[in-house]
């Protein structure tokens, strides 16, 4: 008898509307108003997206206040790579006691974004910065260096600015 | 005109409902499964072997991408197995973040299950709400280790870096809201007529069948015997949790959805442990440079969401990478029953019953 009643009266799936109704009038009759609680999704493509400070982005080297390199050329982020992606070749500048890297290849297509590099670092020469939409059309996009005029190892490249974002 | 023939058809590896490239070749009488045969290795790697070429440092991104829901426990495992080969103590502290982040993953990764298994047998809500549980958790992992998915989030002995400022607030908000949200989906799932429907009865692993086979998990758990790693051999900070290993008698897809549940309840119970008692003191123990192996073997299993996940590593004289690495993946081992639980069953039911098992194939190809 009990379960005849049960499967007549529909309680069940009346509960289900109501739970789901009541979440779509929330929203609904909130809408335009982006500090709402409820409002769980990020317009992201026209609201740039806000990240965690510990975000692993692009790699990127660093200069000191002098405007020159920090990297000494130790090899430790090459070493502890587990994709190898980087190569560095060292040379000499006069007035600097320290080697000087004169060609830092870092190859994005293969990396993993484990900041390994970053740990190994023992002059934090290097970090991943907050860049994250990395698409490219070409396979040449992803040789990141510090030679020649598109590779920049230093600042955000272009590497992503096909993204909706960055128009404009 | 009409002949009584059996039928042979491939399920996958393009098959939405196959999560994955998971390939069964079924065996059809009719409606009627006769014969299942899974077909694997679509996305295989060679993670292993990869492995045992890299240092015990460098191994460790290499587990994030085997069960990729789950990358915290592989990590945890991957961890602690090569902390057990060189017996290194980690501080207690770290351990705690450690059982923390191990239990919010295990929050995600039964999320995602509940998503795409609700998904697959046609409860599409669900997903939507169980997604916004999940994000605020990927929000926790972005914070703490910088990476949602890929997470890298332990190291060796201990921890990167400490839980950064305002990561407390964001536990303690997340668990506020939790148990409504595990409101809303029972309400939505649990005495739904379609829901029952689809899964009472379907897809039946009796205890004896899971225990001969190896399965291990809320698949086993489910059949009525309460194994758990975190109970029988603790690990990380277990020991002084206090939780509830759920089981269930039926064995069948609705049992293994209420365990899965409970499961949910009892890892927000462990959260809450932990973010109270959370001690204070360094996270990272005092390691060597480089780690040199000496001859020596090391099996160390974990409480992955989907079951039993052992590392097996075995050292080399003075060698910086592993001799032999294995992985005793448990979606693999899982996989294994779905023919004992489709075969007899109807074609809809399969569907079910890898939702049930929760397959991600990252980890079963390897």
């Amino acid at each position: 008898m009990k379960n005849f009643l049960k499967t007549l009266i529909p309680v069940d799936i009346y509960k289900g509307l109501k739970l789901t109704g009541t979440h779509f009038m929330k929203v609904f009759t909130t809408a335009n108003r982006r500090k709402v609680k409820m409002h769980v999704t990020q317009e992201y493509p026209e609201v740039p997206v806000k990240l965690a400070p510990r975000f692993r982005g692009r790699l990127t080297m660093l200069k000191d206040e002098q405007g020159e390199i920090k990297c000494v050329c130790c090899l430790a982020c090459e070493k502890i790579c587990p994709t190898q992606v980087i190569t560095i070749e060292s040379g000499k500048k006069e007035g600097r006691k320290t080697k000087i890297p004169t060609r830092y290849d870092f190859e994005m297509e293969r990396c993993i974004f484990c900041e390994f590099c970053v740990e190994s670092c023992g002059f934090d020469s290097i970090i991943l910065n907050h860049q994250f939409e990395l698409a490219a059309y070409n396979r040449e996009d992803f040789s990141i260096g510090m030679l020649g005029k598109d590779q920049n190892m230093f600042e955000l490249t272009h590497v992503g600015k096909f993204s909706y974002s960055d128009e404009d | 005109m009409f002949k009584n023939e059996e039928m042979e058809i491939n399920m996958g590896p393009q098959h939405p409902s196959t999560h994955g490239v998971l390939r069964l070749k079924l065996r059809l009488d009719g409606e009627v499964v006769t014969k299942c045969t899974p077909c694997i290795g679509y996305l295989h790697r060679g993670v292993e072997k990869i492995c045992e070429n890299k240092t015990f440092f460098q191994g460790q991104v290499w587990t994030d991408r085997m069960d990729y829901t789950s990358a915290v426990a592989n990590n945890l495992g991957w961890a602690e197995a090569i902390e057990k080969l060189f017996g290194i103590t980690v501080p207690r502290r770290a351990l705690y973040i450690r059982t923390m982040l191990n239990e919010f993953n295990r929050l995600a990764s039964h999320l995602i299950w509940l998503a795409t298994h609700g998904l697959d047998i046609g409860a599409m809500t669900v997903f939507i709400y169980t997604f916004r549980e999940r994000e605020a958790i990927l929000d926790i992992f972005e914070a703490f280790c910088g990476s949602r998915l890929t997470t890298t989030a332990f190291r060796i002995g201990g921890l990167r870096e400490d839980l950064p400022p305002g990561m407390e607030k964001m536990v303690r908000n997340f668990l506020a809201t939790f148990p409504d949200c595990m409101n809303e989906y029972e309400t939505l799932l649990s005495e739904n007529r379609i829901w029952k429907k689809r899964t009472v009865g379907v897809g039946i692993l009796k205890a004896e069948d899971a225990i001969a086979m190896g399965v291990t998990g809320p698949v086993l758990r489910a059949a009525g015997v309460s194994y758990d790693i975190r109970k029988a051999f603790p690990y990380a900070a277990y020991s002084e949790m206090d939780f509830e290993v759920p089981t269930r008698t039926e064995a069948d897809t609705y049992a293994r959805y209420l365990v899965r549940l409970e499961e949910m309840r009892q890892s927000a119970r462990i959260i809450q442990q932990c973010i109270d008692g959370l001690p204070e003191g360094p996270v990272m123990a005092k390691l060597p440079k480089v780690l040199r192996s000496e001859v020596n073997e090391v099996y160390h299993a974990t409480e992955a969401p989907k079951g039993e996940l052992g590392y097996y590593l075995v050292g080399e004289k003075g060698s910086v990478n592993p001799y032999r690495f294995h992985v005793r993946a448990p979606g693999f081992i899982n996989l294994q029953a779905l023919p004992k639980m489709i075969e007899g069953g109807l074609v809809a039911d399969v569907i079910a019953t890898i939702g049930t098992l929760d397959v991600v194939l990252g980890e079963i190809d390897r």
